[in-house]
């Protein structure tokens, strides 16, 4: 990954994550770390997102921002040790198209705050690796870069 | 044991967090500023007040850029219950083991029965370099919410380099 760009693209075609900038299925972008490490084998991403272009919110939006807040305040001490890594997307500087959480064994997705946003459907993605879960209480986001991701300098 | 006074550099603790996680205080930062508590324990009603006083704050640090984190000798269990009770969408370290507290030289000595922290707070840098230090030992020696709001102020001022506003 590169620091000067605090993102990957992945695709996402209503069934699966894909690895891939290009291709079939929408382009998103999610935290460059989550592709920075040791795939886990096996793992289970619940994609709240949808292929259709037109599917996102502005990150500034209360319901993304509320999302964010209960991801933080009980989603992820929920999932514990089974949670992989947990990333937005972002479409651009200021659209939300939606989040994944993922982790080492099926989760009630039912609670997954990011599908107030978007519907999940739940991908077995390959190629996403361990990323330490974000330290609250910060939901801000650096323009361009999927939450929690990016930093400045 | 560690000079923590404005100017030196605060340890980079490793503690789990509050929910068992290792985690390391450079990291919790993540380039950050921000302000680091440390509380007694869920059963000391001076701390319930003061977290309560923290949540409220924790509005602010979440769109600015800026971190709260907690170090008690509470177990991550505790800890979790006790944020979810209040909240907290901010980390809380647990220091169970007692590892950090002889080093720090914030061990409350006075209390006999829960080797406590001594209730402190520290504005820090993303360095960890100490901006201000806050001795709590008395409720109204901690520091206030107006208090950190302008240390994260003088921090954020220091270490952003468009603080003013570059030219169009």
């Amino acid at each position: 990954m590169s620091e000067a760009l605090p993102f990957a693209y992945v695709r996402f075609d209503g069934r699966q994550l894909l690895r891939h900038a290009t291709g079939p299925g929408r382009r998103l972008r999610i935290d460059g770390r989550c592709i920075g490490g040791e795939p886990v084998a096996g793992a289970f991403a619940h994609v709240c997102a949808l292929p259709d272009a037109a599917a996102a919110l502005r990150f500034d939006e209360p319901e993304v921002q509320q999302a964010r807040r209960d991801a933080l305040a009980w989603w992820i001490p929920m999932l514990g040790d089974a949670l992989v890594c947990l990333s937005t997307f972002a479409l651009d500087a200021s659209r939300c198209a939606g989040a994944m959480t993922v982790t080492r064994a099926p989760a009630p997705w039912g609670d997954d705050p990011f599908a107030r946003l978007f519907p999940g459907t739940v991908a077995r993605p390959d190629f996403l690796c361990p990323v330490a879960p974000p330290a609250g209480p910060v939901i801000e986001r650096y323009a361009g870069a999927p939450w929690p991701g990016g930093h400045f300098g | 044991m560690a000079e923590l006074v404005p100017g030196s550099r605060f340890p980079d603790l490793d503690l789990p967090d509050h929910t068992g996680r290792a985690r390391r205080l450079s990291e919790l930062a993540g380039g950050d500023p921000f302000a680091l508590f440390t509380s007694r324990g869920w059963w000391c009603p001076k701390e319930q007040r003061y977290l309560h006083e923290l949540c409220r704050v924790q509005d602010e640090f979440e769109v600015a850029y800026a971190r709260i984190v907690v170090v008690s000798v509470d177990s991550p269990e505790v800890q979790s219950a006790l944020r979810a009770g209040l909240g907290a969408r901010f980390t809380f370290l647990s220091d169970v083991e007692r590892r950090w507290i002889g080093p720090l030289g914030l061990c409350e000595g006075t209390d006999a029965l829960h080797y406590p922290y001594r209730p402190a707070a520290f504005t820090l840098f993303p360095n960890l370099s100490i901006h201000r230090a806050y001795n709590g030992y008395w409720y109204w020696g901690r520091a206030r919410m107006e208090e950190l709001r302008r240390d994260m102020r003088e921090i954020s001022e220091k270490i952003r380099p468009d603080w003013e506003v570059p030219p169009a």
